[in-house]
C-alpha cells in the first residue's frame, strides 16, 4: 500500500501530514527571517532547549499525576523562556552572546534527558523530542499546532516590514521610533513557537534543517523577501510531503528523512551552482 | 543652535573615544566632520542619533534629548556594513525611511511610496527601484541610503563618510545633491576627503579625542588635499 492509499484508511496518517503541513508553512516564513537575520545559531539553542520543558511536563505528568498537562505545553513554555532569554542576552551581553546561547543550549537538553530518565513507563517519548515522530501528533495537539501556526502568519503579516528593517538596519528601525527590542524579542518568540511546531515533525535536534535550509534556497532564486517566503514555505511543505513519503515506503524514521530530503535539495543545489560557476 | 554638545565624554568599557567634546551647530549650517582613523567620528555621530549613550556631558537636538527627536533625524551609515544577499529591492529600502508611516495591517499607503519614488528620483536612481539592493554598485547603494535618509523631510541630515569607496562621478552628484539640501536641513557630513566640499561647508570640525571647530582661513593647502596636519587648536 502505497502512502495515498494509506492516506484513505489511516486517519493517523491523515492527521500526521496535517501537522507536516503546518509546521512547513511557519517554518518557512520564519525560517526566512533567520536566514537574512543570521540567528541560526540562536534558533538551534532555541529548538535544544524545548527538550527541557517537554521533559518537565512528562516528569509532571507522570509522577505528580497531573493528567492535563502534556509535553507540548512544556515545548511551548520552554521555547518562550528561551526566546525571551536569548533575547535579554542578545541585547544585553552582546559580547559573550555566543557562549551564553551555547550554554543555554546543552542546559536545556541535559535537563529534558534528566526529567525523561527520572520519569517512570516507557521513554520512547525521548528518541520522539529528538528526531520527531509524526504519528505521534494528538488530536490535541493539532488545535494547538494549527493555533500556533496562525498566531506566526497573523504576527508576519502585521508586521513584516518592521522585521525586516530590524533584520537589515537596526538603526534605521530605532530612528523610525520602531521599539527595535520589542520586535527582536517577539522575532525570537515567534521563530520559538515556530519550532514547537517543527518537534513534532523532525524532532529538536534536527529543527534546523527545516528552518534554514527551505529558506536558504529561496533566497539563491529571489531578492523579494515576499517571493523568498513563498518558495521556502513550498519547498519546506515538499521536504515534508517526500520526506512522508520516502519515510513510508521504506520505513525509515520519517523526521530524519524529512531533514535528508531537505539536505538533499541543498546539497543539489549547491552542485548546481558549483558546476554553472566553472 | 539646532545641535548643542556640551563637555561630551564617551569611552567604549574604558578606552576614552571622545573627552570634553563641545559643540555648536546652528539651523541651516553645513557641517563638516573630519579627523583621523579611530578619532571618533562615528562614534559621535552614533550619540548625535542617541544610539550611545554620553559618559559624561550632554547633546541637545533642536532644544531636546537625541531619542526624543530622532524621527527628525536622517541618517546615511556607512555603505559597506550592510549584507549585499538581504532580499530586499532599492525601492523597499528607501521606504524604511516610511516605517511611521504604515497602516495598522502592515502595507505602507501609496504616498509613502510616491516620497520614496521621489527620493529616488532625487538621487538619480528611480530607474533603479525594483532592482535589488545588494545588485547595485557601492555608489548606487550609497545614493540609495541617502534617498532613505531624505524620503521623511529631516531636520538634521548626518552623513557617515557618504563619499568613501565611490567614483568620482558619483562623488560630484552626492556633493550637488547636499549643495541643493543646504539650507533647507542642517547637513552633518563625516568624510576623510575635503578638498571637494571645503568652499561648501559652513563650519569645519576636526575630531581627534577632542572637537576643534576651524575657520576655513584656517585650513593650509596640504590640509585641505585630504591629508591630516591640521593645524593648531585656536
Amino acid at each position: 500500500m502505497n502512502l495515498i492509499e494509506a492516506l484513505f484508511t489511516s486517519p493517523f496518517l491523515v492527521m500526521a501530514l496535517l501537522a507536516g503541513l503546518a509546521a512547513s508553512v511557519s517554518s518557512g516564513i520564519m525560517g526566512g527571517f533567520v536566514v537574512i537575520k543570521r540567528i541560526v545559531f540562536i534558533s538551534g539553542s532555541i529548538a535544544h532547549s524545548v527538550l527541557g520543558g517537554m521533559g518537565f511536563c512528562l516528569w509532571l505528568r507522570r509522577t505528580q499525576g497531573i493528567e492535563w498537562i502534556t509535553p507540548m505545553h512544556g515545548a511551548v513554555a520552554a521555547a518562550l523562556l528561551s526566546a525571551l532569554i536569548i533575547g535579554w542576552i542578545h541585547l544585553k551581553y552582546k559580547e559573550r552572546e555566543d557562549t551564553a546561547i551555547a550554554a543555554l543550549w546543552s542546559t536545556g537538553m541535559a535537563l529534558g534527558v534528566v526529567f525523561i530518565a527520572l520519569s517512570p513507563g516507557y521513554n520512547v517519548e525521548l528518541m520522539n523530542y529528538l528526531f520527531g515522530n509524526l504519528l505521534w501528533v494528538s488530536h490535541s495537539d493539532i488545535g494547538l499546532l494549527v493555533g500556533l501556526d496562525l498566531i506566526v502568519i497573523a504576527a508576519t503579516a502585521l508586521f513584516r516590514h518592521r522585521f525586516l528593517t530590524i533584520c537589515f538596519d537596526e538603526t534605521q528601525a530605532y530612528l523610525q521610533k520602531v521599539p527595535v527590542r520589542f520586535f527582536y524579542i517577539l522575532l525570537l518568540c515567534l521563530i520559538a513557537l515556530s519550532v514547537v511546531l517543527l518537534i513534532q515533525v523532525v524532532g529538536s535536534i534536527l529543527v534546523i534543517a527545516l528552518l534554514a535550509i527551505p529558506a536558504t534556497l529561496a533566497g539563491s532564486y529571489t531578492y523579494r523577501f515576499s517571493k523568498m517566503v513563498a518558495l521556502a514555505v513550498l519547498i519546506a511543505c515538499l521536504c515534508t510531503l517526500l520526506g512522508t513519503a520516502a519515510a513510508y515506503q521504506l520505513n525509515w524514521p520519517p523526521g530524519a528523512t524529512i531533514a535528508l530530503v531537505a539536505a538533499l535539495l541543498y546539497a543539489a543545489r549547491f552542485l548546481f551552482r558549483k558546476s554553472s560557476s566553472v | 543652535m539646532t545641535v548643542d554638545v556640551n563637555a561630551l565624554c564617551f569611552s567604549y568599557d574604558k578606552s576614552p573615544v571622545l573627552e570634553d567634546a563641545s559643540l555648536k551647530i546652528a539651523c541651516g549650517d553645513y557641517a563638516v566632520i573630519f579627523g583621523p582613523n579611530g578619532g571618533g567620528k562615528t562614534t559621535f555621530l552614533k550619540l548625535l542619533i542617541g544610539g550611545l549613550k554620553p559618559t559624561g556631558g550632554t547633546i541637545a537636538l533642536m532644544g531636546q534629548e537625541p531619542a526624543k527627536v530622532r524621527d527628525k533625524l536622517g541618517y546615511v551609515p556607512q555603505v559597506q556594513r550592510f549584507d549585499r544577499q538581504f532580499p530586499i529591492s532599492v525601492l523597499e529600502l528607501v521606504l524604511q525611511g516610511c516605517l511611521s508611516q504604515l497602516r495598522w495591517w502592515g502595507s505602507y499607503p501609496p504616498e509613502a511610496k510616491d516620497a520614496a519614488r521621489a527620493a529616488l528620483a532625487q538621487v538619480d536612481l528611480l530607474h533603479k527601484e525594483k532592482d535589488a539592493f545588494g545588485t547595485l554598485s557601492g555608489g548606487e547603494m550609497q545614493r540609495a541610503l541617502i534617498a532613505r535618509a531624505l524620503v521623511g523631510n529631516p531636520e538634521i541630515l548626518l552623513l557617515d563618510e557618504a563619499t568613501a569607496h565611490v567614483d568620482q562621478k558619483t562623488q560630484i552628484l552626492i556633493y550637488d545633491l547636499l549643495l541643493k539640501m543646504k539650507g533647507k536641513m542642517t547637513i552633518l557630513m563625516v568624510t576623510h576627503d575635503l578638498q571637494p566640499i571645503l568652499e561648501k561647508a559652513t563650519r569645519l570640525v576636526c575630531i581627534n579625542r577632542r572637537l576643534t571647530l576651524y575657520a576655513k582661513e584656517e585650513m593650509c593647502g596640504h590640509f585641505a588635499l585630504g591629508l591630516y596636519h591640521p593645524p593648531p587648536p585656536r
